[in-house]
């Protein structure tokens, strides 16, 4: 941090979801914080291209959305001579580690665990989408992708889900 | 006066996620109504996506950690750290080499209007792009509709695929780069022997009447790169000069008979 400057504060009170969506792309917490570190300097370089007046949490999970593109395309050049470990999905392995008291709801270490085997693009449309609450034209923007395609992938996800759910114990979820 | 279109599944879905457009709420609730298996799929979603809040609301409550509060000041003026990371040995090789294979190039293009930046730019892009093996592309070619519309409206021109199948290629699909000032359109196509070519354009400030294509290579990408009058275009690809410059031909072809079939 330079002398004198202090946090920026519209920076500070984005940080607990920028680490919690960087958590759910990464699969870890330290790689996450490196992420959301990298996302920060990131946003401060491109400060000029967000509008004041537009949503800056959607900006900066754009910002955070691109660096973590292509540093994941980097990787896999620099990996390309190295054999990965992929599971039959064809996506990286991801857990995420749960809270200790809610290890006792099984129903959501379930959820949590389908949600680990979806696609990488799936898993990322159907967080934002639920967890984050993001309209589906914001996310459209913060992914770069068309808003048909937020939708497709969304209700892909939920069929996968669907799917996953059904092996071991069939029938609806009980509505509460 | 009520909507003649029967509610879709994905009507169903935003109806859940609370973005349904308001005029289409009544159609979707006439059909929970009377169809006790939709409504369960609406309570379905709307439980599962409040579990997963449920789950990962507690994040938030976290304290911030204190490299990521300083992260979060504005950074001291004489630091301009580069945000990929340095430790990825290939990466900053692979920027120093297209440092200084242009370097040469850079006097004689400048003087001939072409941006030298948006050729070495787009060399980049499709090494990193053309060798990802699992997501090459944003928008897969079985959307090839939308991607050409979303591509239009983001990018303020007419966007188009061309077709190069005489030519032995086929489209994977597309992805917008934005990480620089104006944003970049990529296209993707591979032929048999999954060799990978981009097309990429951008927005062109400049009044140009050159058009000429310009040829570059480096570290085996090969470029033709031109001008019309409102985009750059750079087709890049690992081929030899000249397959690279007859795809280039069709592909302009191609460009220039749908801007006369424009006007």
């Amino acid at each position: 941090m330079s002398d004198g400057a202090l946090p920026h504060p519209d920076l500070v009170a984005a940080i607990p979801r920028l680490r919690r969506y960087a958590r759910t792309l990464t699969g870890e917490a330290t790689r996450a914080d490196d992420l959301v570190q990298d996302t920060l300097a990131r946003a401060w370089e491109k400060r000029r291209l967000w509008r004041s007046g537009t949503d800056l949490r959607a900006w900066l999970f754009t910002v955070m959305h691109n660096v973590f593109v292509n540093q994941r395309a980097l990787a896999r050049r620099d990996a390309r001579n190295v054999s990965l470990d992929d599971d039959a999905a064809g996506g990286e392995v991801w857990q995420i580690a749960v809270r200790p008291a809610q290890q006792a709801r099984v129903e959501l270490a379930e959820l949590l665990e389908q949600v680990g085997r979806l696609p990488a693009e799936q898993r990322e449309v159907l967080l934002l989408a639920a967890v984050e609450e993001m309209k589906y034209e914001e996310i459209a923007v913060v992914l770069d992708i068309p808003v048909g395609t937020v939708m497709s992938r969304l209700s892909r996800a939920r069929e996968k889900l669907r799917r996953l759910a059904d092996g071991p114990s069939p029938g609806l979820r009980a509505v509460k | 006066m009520t909507s003649m279109t029967d509610p879709t599944d994905l009507d169903l879905m935003a109806y859940a996620d609370g973005q349904l457009a308001p005029e289409r709420a009544a159609a979707v609730e006439a059909v929970l109504a009377r169809d006790a298996q939709s409504a369960a799929r609406v309570a379905e979603i709307r439980e599962q996506n409040r579990l997963l809040r449920e789950g990962l609301d507690t994040w938030l409550a976290e304290p911030s950690p204190e490299r990521l509060l300083a992260a979060a000041a504005a950074p001291a003026e004489s630091t301009a750290a580069p945000w990929w990371r340095p430790a990825l040995a290939m990466a900053a090789t692979l920027v120093m080499g297209l440092a200084l294979g242009w370097f040469g190039r850079e006097a004689l293009l400048d003087r001939q209007g072409m941006p030298t930046s948006f050729a070495r730019q787009a060399a980049f892009a499709h090494v990193l792009y053309a060798t990802d093996q699992r997501r090459p592309v944003e928008v897969w070619a079985n959307e090839e509709k939308g991607l050409v519309t979303w591509l239009t409206r983001r990018m303020g021109v007419q966007a188009h695929a061309p077709d190069l199948n005489s030519v032995g290629f086929a489209l994977v699909g597309g992805r917008l780069l934005s990480g620089h000032e104006k944003p970049t359109a990529l296209l993707m196509y591979e032929n048999p022997e999954k060799q990978r070519l981009t097309l990429q354009w951008r927005k062109h400030d400049r009044d140009a009447n050159e058009t000429a294509f310009r040829y570059a290579i480096e570290d085996g990408v090969s470029i033709f790169y031109w001008i019309d009058h409102e985009c750059a275009y750079a087709l890049s690809g690992s081929l030899d000069r000249a397959q690279l410059l007859a795809v280039a031909r069709v592909v302009y072809g191609q460009l220039a008979a749908a801007e006369v079939a424009r006007k």
